[in-house]
């Protein structure tokens, strides 16, 4: 168990943290300059946090307290940077066994079959010879990769490795680092913007702002029950609301949301109990919304702003009018297959199915 | 006409060669001071490194007399063990680091500043000491601007004129190198001494630096190697003074 408490003073935000990771794949996601790197390169023993503990397994690797901060030698920490970060001057195979020769407990010929394993379960085998110039972007994180675990470390850090490369070998080196469990038993924390990936990749995920995480919990509960409306905007919920809870039953909770002007039926899966009169947030993801005709429950009558096409269907832009007179923006995505023939200026209803209405505290 | 006098020759070549690896080890351990830290007052250095090349040899040469006279800080200590540097073969070489150094700390910083620190970060993550990231990353990455910088170090040491005749003073055999033998050849009136020496320094410039070159090529990028990574760092770095 890698356990992690630190608190740094940045320039632009504290950052305060405390979470741990068990052989897992832990996904760290926030807006870029939110701590998430900083917080790499503290377990890393690149950068001292103010105050703290990182420990892993049994072995203090910081402690403000009694004065340990274990050089990153002594760590037992693989890291793959954003640029890869390899050495240039050194092959493939210079690169890959860098770690190993500074172990100084291996002969040539034990280091090359380590090296040869390893490259060769990577796909890298016959680029050994090459420099990491020849290399393209992918080839050249799998060897970096390749070169923070050859020295069999008990955590990998990853620190946003597939922000730089196009869509097609991000994929397939995202599918391959699926099956890194394969070969690696240790700890992973991953570090990246993009939602997706993180859902993808990791069991858990920590949601980032400012230093602070907002969120720590099950992939499946920060999409699907929100603990506030940050980690809701964060994790791309794009139509929230106020509300006030009207009534909270066992199973459900009726809420009232003046921006839409009316009375929403919400069935939560939330352990959290809210009580009559309070104040919560109300969100939806864009594509949960689904268009009907007729009015009914947990409807909202709109009129279609704008449309945009897009691969995966398309994404509509409505209004509703609030209790105020204001207008309400919301927003849903809906599969080119289900589309119904709908224009711009047009007037429809919204359906916000009960299970998909989350509720969160403000 | 005398006969060919080689005294100079070997003068300069051991000055330039002292000079140099003086330099090449203080320039290199000056920029990698400055690379890795940042304090207040910290241009202040970097100006009072640079501040040699700038002014005029003369300049330098005055300041180190000062430094280095009788009544000097230096001067005063080295009195304690009976020592004195001013016209003696230690003052060529002294004058010569100073107004050498400057290249060589530029070009360094210059090559330094260009590493990716990550590269460097990758290296401790793997296990690796500050001794070993930088003599197997710092330097071979930095090595195009660290040869540059050795080879105009070399050069200008070589060519080293006012400051080592204020501090060393032209004594034939004891601190004449061929820049002062040259100037008091003309003076004298015995341009075709001067001219050997002339053309013996001019050898000596090329061949330093078709050597240092080859030296700059191989290293690193031997066995058949591509390595391009090097077109990246600027070879000029030292050259735009």
């Amino acid at each position: 168990m890698l356990d992690i408490k630190i608190k740094k003073s940045l320039p632009e935000f504290r950052l305060d943290v405390s979470f741990s990771v068990e052989h897992e794949i832990l996904a760290i996601v926030g807006p870029s300059g939110c701590g998430k790197t900083m917080t790499l390169k503290c377990i890393a023993g690149l950068f001292p946090p103010d105050e703290g503990l990182i420990a892993l397994n049994k072995k203090v690797l910081f402690d403000s307290r009694t004065g340990i901060n274990l050089a990153s030698r002594q760590r037992e920490v693989g890291f793959v940077f954003q640029n890869y970060a390899l050495f240039p001057h050194m092959n493939v195979f210079d690169n890959v066994a860098f770690g190993i020769h500074q172990l100084n407990q291996f002969g040539n010929k034990v280091i090359r079959e380590r090296v040869s394993n390893l490259m060769h379960k990577m796909h890298l085998g016959k680029y050994e010879k090459r420099y990491p110039g020849q290399l393209s972007g992918g080839q050249q994180q799998r060897v970096a990769i390749a070169r923070a675990l050859v020295t069999e470390p008990q955590v990998l850090l990853l620190d946003e490795p597939f922000s730089a490369l196009d869509s097609i070998v991000k994929e397939s080196l995202q599918d391959e680092l699926l099956d890194l469990q394969k070969y690696f038993a240790g700890h992973v924390i991953l570090v990246t913007h993009n939602l997706a990936e993180a859902y993808k990749l990791s069991s858990r995920i920590a949601v980032y702002d400012a230093g602070r995480i907002l969120q720590w919990d099950d992939k499946k509960a920060i999409i699907d029950q929100p603990a506030n409306a940050g980690v809701a905007r964060l994790t791309g919920v794009k139509n929230l609301f106020n509300g006030v809870i009207e009534e909270a039953g066992s199973t459900y909770t009726l809420i009232n949301i003046a921006e839409l002007r009316g009375l929403f039926r919400a069935e939560s899966k939330s352990s959290v109990k809210f009580i009559k009169g309070q104040q919560v947030g109300v969100g939806i993801r864009s594509d949960h919304i689904k268009l009907t005709e007729e009015s009914g429950k947990n409807t909202v009558p709109v009129q279609v702003k704008k449309i945009v096409d897009e691969i995966s269907g398309n994404t509509y832009h409505f209004s509703a009018v609030a209790a105020n007179g204001l207008e309400t923006k919301l927003e849903a995505k809906i599969p080119h297959r289900q589309m119904e023939k709908i224009n711009i200026g047009a007037s429809c209803y919204l359906h916000l199915p009960p299970n998909n209405l989350v509720i969160m505290s403000r | 006409m005398t006969e060919l006098d080689l005294i100079p020759v070997w003068i300069s070549l051991k000055t330039a060669a002292t000079a140099t690896i003086i330099t090449f080890c203080l320039g290199i351990a000056a920029a990698r001071w400055m690379a890795g830290s940042s304090f207040r007052g910290k241009s202040i250095i970097d100006a009072l490194f640079i501040l040699p090349l700038v002014l005029p040899p003369t300049v330098v040469g005055f300041g180190l007399l000062l430094l280095f006279g009788r009544n000097g800080p230096i001067g005063q200590v080295l009195m304690q063990f009976d020592r004195n540097v001013i016209f003696s073969w230690s003052a060529t070489v002294i004058a010569s680091t100073v107004v050498a150094f400057p290249l060589m700390y530029q070009a360094t910083l210059a090559a330094l500043e260009q590493i990716q620190p990550n590269i460097e970060d990758a290296a401790r993550t793997l296990g690796a000491s500050e001794w070993v990231v930088f003599h197997k990353i710092t330097i071979p990455l930095a090595w195009p601007g660290i040869a540059a910088g050795t080879i105009l170090a070399f050069a200008r040491s070589l060519g080293e004129f006012g400051a080592t005749l204020m501090l060393a003073g032209n004594i034939p055999g004891k601190t004449q190198t061929i820049p002062l033998a040259i100037y008091f050849a003309v003076e004298a009136g015995h341009n075709s001494q001067a001219v050997y020496w002339v053309l013996a320094i001019l050898m000596i410039s090329l061949a330093s630096i078709a050597a240092l070159n080859y030296w700059k090529k191989r290293q690193y990028s031997g066995n058949g190697s591509k390595f391009t990574g090097w077109e990246e760092v600027p070879s000029h770095a030292g050259h735009k003074n």
